[in-house]
């Protein structure tokens, strides 16, 4: 009775942390980058369901991620009616602040809605999409309405063949 | 009655087995990383991992310095790795090791026992006050208690590419790794940005001899001045007739990044260049960050290498029966898994052990398999039972007695435990 009592108020307490987080909606792409947890990367995304997500894995050192992330945004402007969102994920290294990501993004792409992750195994984050990734930066997912995986993409891709594929989605 | 004769009948059964399993070897209250392991001529093991010091964190440059700022230590076992010595750290200075699993620093044994080493450093630039990656030499005579002051073997060259090498290094001399033939030459390879212009964004491969044990270096030399994938960290071994066989991922113009091996004479002239190691073409404008793993026995060549080429991506596994002048197609070490990958080769008299991390269900583990010397493979998948957690990022080296080891990082810690050198027959007789 007293771990079911515990785990009642745990998961309350644990809603009440995603009802928060929800309340207070995605990070702003003004803001520094924040470092989330596989829990509070669920809780991004389920609160997406029903819009087409661009989700992109890009790092600061990788050159090809730095080239298609303005595609990337293009796509998001120009199928903005379509519900479509672009979220970010840097897999840089969790060692100090995020500082170096934000500095990186507000220089290169100030409207790139990105986070980063807080625990030093990059798949520790990614297996919340994909158990399967390989570690391969850039990657993006075109997840669907249900906020299931419609396609996987690797490597920098051009502006016309991401739309095609989020328009894909989109039908 | 008949019928209980033949059930007695004794049947073979082939088992794998973790021998020896260790506790840790890193201090509890540090992260370690990116672990490698190597055997001298006198039978002693080293264990070497890069140490993410807590009071290392924080940005002590002031410079983004591609988030790495750590230090490296060596841990030498002298009865056959029952027990490990406590360790010794490797650089002078503090965080300046730039190394991290996917660049990780590199050890190897010498004939006289000596441990050599190489790693890539943060320096700043003198002239332009921003950092530099270079990579750096050190050893140690006196069986991994001390070791020399760490010296680049790099050139520190004047071209500024901050604004092209995300993190704001001005050139990056790294990826790097080092063998020891056993002529006594030390061979370090490293990836060389110095060719890189916004036109030509793949790497050059250099490298740097030593023939008197690593007292001194000839000037650093390029062996292909482009097509290095810049992201992929080389790997290198040496045969029995002091040859070298470095590998690395070749950047075709269309931009296919394929595992290759090249073999180089003891004269410094190429016998073989970049020879595909026979994965499924791989077209990938990214960071693949993956290394191609290998060994030689005689005239008998092993990789292991991450392919994303194949219809199911992961680790494959080929071998080449003519010292690397053409490998037979690369075969899946462990179908259906739903990761594998940062594969590991040593061999020894009779088998070829492969060893990577793969996930199949819950978190990554560490997987082995073996193969006999013309390539087929000999046994199922075995997985290490390493308890719970994480493991990731194996290295495997072969001991004097034939016996495999190998390294890992599990949960922030570097573990090590021996293999079996080959498939233990065991018979078993059913009552």
């Amino acid at each position: 009775m007293g771990a079911h009592l515990i785990r009642y108020l745990a998961t309350a307490v644990l809603s009440g942390t995603v009802a928060l987080f929800c309340v207070a909606g995605l990070a702003s792409a003004s803001e520094p980058v924040r470092q989330i947890s596989p829990d509070d990367f669920e809780a991004i995304l389920s609160e997406q369901q029903g819009n087409i997500v661009i989700l992109n894995l890009w790092a600061t050192w990788c050159a090809p991620c730095l080239v298609e992330i303005p595609d990337l945004l293009k796509v998001e402007a120009d199928l903005k009616d379509h519900d479509v969102t672009l979220i970010g994920v840097s897999v840089d290294e969790p060692v100090f602040s995020t500082d170096h990501i934000t500095r990186m993004r507000d220089k290169r792409f100030p409207d790139f809605l990105t986070y980063a992750r807080d625990n030093r195994d990059t798949d520790y984050l990614v297996t919340v999409v994909d158990p399967a990734w390989n570690e391969v930066v850039p990657t993006t997912y075109i997840i669907d309405r249900a906020g299931a995986v419609h396609t996987r993409i690797q490597g920098k891709k051009s502006l016309e063949e991401f739309k095609a594929a989020v328009l894909a989605a989109i039908e | 009655m008949t019928h209980f004769k033949s059930v007695a009948t004794t049947v073979a059964l082939v088992l794998y087995a973790t021998l020896g399993q260790t506790e840790p070897l890193s201090p509890i209250d540090h992260i370690a990383v990116a672990p490698d392991i190597a055997i001298n001529d006198n039978g002693d093991i080293a264990v070497m991992w890069v140490d993410r010091s807590p009071e290392l964190s924080g940005d002590h440059s002031g410079h983004d310095r591609h988030l790495s700022y750590t230090d490296l230590y060596v841990a030498i076992s002298k009865d056959g790795g029952n027990t490990f010595e406590t360790p010794a750290k490797v650089n002078h200075d503090d965080g300046v090791v730039w190394g991290q699993s996917v660049s990780r620093p590199r050890i190897v044994g010498a004939t006289d026992g000596t441990w050599h080493i190489s790693y890539a450093a943060n320096e700043i630039h003198p002239d332009m006050d921003k950092p530099a990656l270079t990579s750096h030499y050190t050893r140690s005579k006196d069986g991994g208690i001390t070791f020399d002051a760490p010296r680049r073997v790099s050139t520190l060259t004047n071209s500024d590419l901050s604004d092209m090498i995300h993190g704001g290094f001005t050139s990056a001399a790294a990826f790097q790794t080092i063998t020891s033939a056993n002529d006594g030459s030390l061979h370090l390879f490293w990836v060389d940005t110095r060719h890189m212009s916004p036109e030509e964004s793949t790497g050059a491969l250099y490298s740097a001899v030593s023939r008197d044990g690593g007292a001194t270096f000839d000037a650093d030399r390029e062996i292909f001045a482009a097509n290095v994938c810049p992201c992929c960290q080389l790997m290198a071994t040496t045969s029995a007739g002091a040859d070298v066989l470095v590998s690395m991922r070749d950047v075709s113009d269309d931009g296919y990044r394929q595992a290759t091996v090249t073999r180089i004479g003891p004269d410094g002239k190429i016998t073989h260049d970049r020879v595909d190691v026979g994965t499924a073409p791989w077209q990938i404008e990214g960071c693949p960050l993956k290394p191609t793993a290998v060994a030689v026995k005689d005239d008998a060549v092993f990789t292991a290498v991450y392919s994303g080429g194949e219809e199911e991506p992961g680790v494959f596994f080929s071998s080449s029966t003519d010292g690397g002048k053409s490998f037979a197609r690369a075969v899946p070490t462990h179908a259906h898994a739903l990761v594998s990958d940062a594969p590991t080769v040593a061999v020894n008299d009779s088998h070829a052990l492969v060893a990577w991390h793969g996930k199949t269900e819950g978190p990554r583990r560490v997987f082995y398999r073996m193969y006999d010397l013309a390539g087929a493979p000999v046994g199922d998948v075995q997985s290490v039972d390493s308890g719970p957690g994480h493991a990731s990022s194996p290295v495997a080296v072969t001991l004097p007695n034939g016996q495999f080891r190998i390294a890992w990082e599990q949960d922030d810690r570097i573990h090590t435990s021996a293999l079996p050198s080959s498939p233990i027959e065991i018979e078993v007789g059913l009552r």
